[in-house]
């Protein structure tokens, strides 16, 4: 539709164009005393993806380098439901206990990189059915540390210029890949903490008593059933939409004398002083595609076994299969009441637990729900 | 008789099935008003429902008008879509009321929702309207 | 063309014929491009000699197993953790092989009744949902008026789901009961289970039913429902149905793709499923036996 119009607007005829008699004067529209912030990127982003290049290799030469890979990094292996490859950071050995710090509600732990799975019922215990949606944990590590100090965004956090709270930022990575499909700048990253290179790479915010040693494994064992988490993703993307969609107008009506109109929002503007279109006004638009944040999710249920969150509700943003960003609650009211695991859990040594449940949440493992009879 | 061919001369759409202002409604006690009206083919309208929605549901309280007049009256059983373990009927039943609630019939001849039994308890107030003097005249519960 | 076999129906309804088990499924989902016969139906019932087989009609006997097939809404890991589910709450109620058409019983526990459980019978006119999310509604009349109940399969509250007839009927939907005479949709709420002989295939009943006069809850006319006597209806009725209709699409093999699961597929997931479901049925039918075989020693 676009290139028909494109096409007819520059394929007029030389006589309908128009001319302008002066001199062409650029409008800025916007403020001249403040300065957009000068873009600097964060020392991951670099170029990921290498151009393909099958570089002619025989079968014996792929193999070798498939070994080589594999010498390196350890073998393709099953962790947690997940094809990943089993390598530790030598790091990672004496990285939890080192700091021994007690947990205060002042502190800002990690968060997690999740994967939306889908939704399914639960039922509580009284038999009320509610739905869930799963977060599987995939293969969480931490890369990078990086203290308050030395930690500079281009973008302050907006509310506090002065930031009171020093935070460090703490890279984590989740799901290994292969190191041939990735450039060597990106590879370059892991490098040093001796880890595959990751696909999903998160940032997360955290008190310096919170930081973690590269090579820490993060699981889904970070959360406890009961606790209310954060849930960051980019919402479905559903390109150009009107307002109805949008922004839920109730349209025009059908008939009455209304033509061409029936979906369209109406006026936007006003007269006299105010004749302008005040920003912010709801407008046709991109729909989605956007990071949003749903709030105060509480956790139902968590399998250790496949490193699986189910939380309550479906307001979770993105599709089935998407990536999020799991963090601890803002919402004051619901944050930790009792120390979490800080700055993590470890690595559980038992397999002997495989599901925990919140209280009053129905087990499928239990028997059929009856009420007792009123007196 | 004669409505239901008027009907048939325009096409009709799919129904809500909400029950809302002019709905026509089935009387399923036994008070003399309604049986009257039933009985004449003359079944009676929703004039008003007293919730913030407009469109009732099992339990809610309506106005209706039969034969002439305004009369109060209960919905125990809905023919739109139910949530699971909540039966859904193929009438609007509604049971007459007066203002304190007592039923103005003395016997309820189908089947009646058993969440009607909470739900009516939680609408009743010591020192309002007493519903629950409906649950004491129906026969079968489902 | 659908005028004709229209006319066919009525032709047809007049002989009441004895259609075969083979004709059902005609009308179910386009999966079944390989029709089963009728040995294959009765595969569940000849115990098979080795137990990891699984029988082929398992999809008929647990459709829920299988996944959505839309394929933004797919995930294995998430299909496999409610499969699991699934059979952990299988292991503690039996919910017996039905189809739409069979008449059923289902008590459950219910906070808002006075002794806190109850009951109800009616045929099963819709199976819908996959996964946990699998419901059925029944429908009986009850006091002359028609009742209908949906229930969740796996709802924890279900103590118990009765098959009292174990039949199928000749179309995948039954909503139209809706809008015939109460005494298609009458059922006795203290009927008996009726057995069926072991090994014997599940009967279809070609019961032909006769609807109201309009007005309907829906254009019948243009379902193409199998299990619909003679509409009585104008001619236009069925020419209009006859524009309106697409035959062409059960040639559509890429709708009729992404409308199932393909058989590979199923195949995985019944031989995943089957071992674990196949041992909670035969510690059933061990308990079972045990109490039909007290009875007669008592007796003597």
């Amino acid at each position: 539709m676009s290139k028909i119009m494109k096409r007819t607007v520059f394929d007029l005829p030389s006589s309908f164009r128009i001319t302008f008699g002066g001199p062409m004067v650029l409008q800025s529209r916007t403020a001249h005393n403040v300065r957009a912030p000068r873009i600097k990127y964060p020392l991951w982003y670099l170029q990921r993806e290498r151009a393909k290049d099958d570089q002619q290799l025989t079968g014996d030469n792929r193999a070798f380098v498939k070994e080589a890979v594999h010498d390196k990094f350890g073998m393709p292996a099953v962790i947690h439901g997940i094809s990943t490859y089993d390598v530790r950071s030598p790091l990672s050995e004496d990285s939890v206990e080192c700091l021994n710090v007690e947990w205060n509600p002042k502190l800002q732990r990690t968060g997690l990189i999740a994967r939306k799975l889908g939704n399914y019922p639960m039922w509580l215990d009284n038999g009320k059915s509610v739905l869930s949606t799963l977060l599987q944990v995939i293969d969480n590590h931490v890369i990078k540390y990086i203290p308050p100090g030395e930690f500079n965004p281009p973008r302050k956090p907006y509310s506090c210029p002065n930031h009171k709270k020093p935070l460090g930022c703490l890279l984590v990575g989740a799901e290994s890949a292969d190191p041939q499909y990735f450039t060597k700048q990106y590879c370059g990253l892991f490098y040093r903490e001796g880890m595959m290179p990751k696909k999903y790479l998160g940032r997360f915010m955290v008190s310096p008593e919170a930081a973690l040693q590269p090579g820490t494994p993060l699981l889904a064992s970070h959360f406890r059933p009961g606790d209310f988490i954060d849930v960051r993703g980019k919402t479905i993307d559903r390109g150009f939409q009107g307002v109805m969609k949008r922004h839920g107008f109730h349209g025009m009506p059908a008939t009455h004398g209304v033509t061409k109109s029936h979906r369209r929002g109406g006026n936007v503007g006003h007269g006299g002083e105010k004749g302008r279109i005040f920003p912010g006004t709801k407008m046709p638009g991109h729909m989605g595609n956007r990071y949003r944040l749903h709030k105060g999710a509480e956790i139902l249920r968590i399998n250790h076994k496949y490193n699986v969150i189910w939380i309550k509700g479906i307001a979770s943003p993105g599709k089935t299969n998407s990536i999020v960003y799991l963090y601890d609650t803002i919402l004051p009211l619901r944050k930790h009441k009792s120390p979490p695991p800080f700055p993590t859990s470890k690595v559980a040594d038992d397999d002997q637990l495989i599901d925990s449940y919140k209280e009053h949440v129905y087990k499928f493992t239990d028997q059929t729900i009856t009420y007792e009879e009123d007196k | 008789m004669s409505t239901i061919f008027a009907a048939r001369q325009f096409s009709t759409s799919a129904v809500s099935n909400h029950i809302m202002k002019l709905t026509r409604l089935r009387v399923v006690d036994n008070s003399t008003i309604g049986k009257q009206a039933m009985a004449e083919g003359k079944p009676p309208r929703c004039i008003h429902v007293y919730n913030k929605k407009g469109i009732g549901t099992i339990g809610d309280k309506i106005m209706v008008a039969i034969k002439g007049e305004k009369v109060k009256a209960i919905i125990v059983g809905c023919v739109k879509e139910q949530k699971p373990n909540i039966p859904r009927f193929d009438s609007n039943n509604i049971v007459l009321i007066d203002d304190n609630g007592t039923p103005l019939g003395t016997r309820i001849n189908v089947p009646i929702p058993i969440v009607l039994r909470t739900i009516l308890k939680e609408k009743t107030f010591s020192k309002g309207a007493d519903y629950t003097k409906l649950l004491a005249i129906a026969s079968n519960y489902v | 063309m659908l005028l004709k076999t229209l006319n066919f129906h009525r032709f047809k309804c007049g002989f009441a014929p004895v259609l075969r088990a083979s004709r059902l499924f005609s009308n179910s989902p386009p999966s079944d491009v390989q029709q089963p016969s009728d040995e294959s139906i009765s595969g569940k019932q000849v115990k098979p000699e080795r137990k990891s087989v699984v029988p082929s009609n398992s999809r008929f006997i647990y459709p829920e197993f299988l996944p959505d097939p839309k394929i933004e809404w797919r995930n294995s890991l998430r299909e496999k953790l409610e499969r699991m589910d699934m059979i952990q709450r299988r292991k503690h109620i039996d919910i017996p092989e039905f189809y739409v058409g069979s008449i059923m019983a289902v008590s459950s526990s219910n906070q808002h009744a006075p002794n806190k459980a109850t009951r109800f019978v009616g045929i099963c006119i819709q199976r819908l949902g996959c996964g946990l999310r699998a419901n059925f509604t029944l429908r009986n009349v009850i006091k002359h008026v028609g009742t209908e109940m949906k229930y969740q399969l796996y709802d924890p509250t279900i103590q118990k789901i009765e098959v009292l007839r174990l039949e199928k009927r000749l179309d995948d939907e039954l909503l139209y009961l809706r809008d015939a005479p109460n005494e298609y949709s009458t059922f006795d709420e203290n009927m008996e289970v009726e057995y069926l002989p072991e090994g014997a295939p599940v009967p279809v009943n070609p019961e032909m039913v006769k609807l109201k006069p309009r007005p309907w809850r829906a254009r019948w006319e243009r379902k193409n429902m199998k299990g619909l006597a003679d509409l009585g209806l104008e001619d236009r009725f069925y020419e209009r149905a006859e524009e309106l209709a697409t035959p062409w699409e059960k040639y559509d093999l890429m709708k009729q793709y992404r409308k199932t699961i393909p058989e590979e597929e199923q195949k995985e997931i019944f031989a995943e499923v089957y071992s674990e479901l196949h041992e909670v049925e035969v510690m059933r039918k061990k308990l079972k036996r045990k109490k039909v075989f007290i009875k007669p020693t008592k007796n003597v």
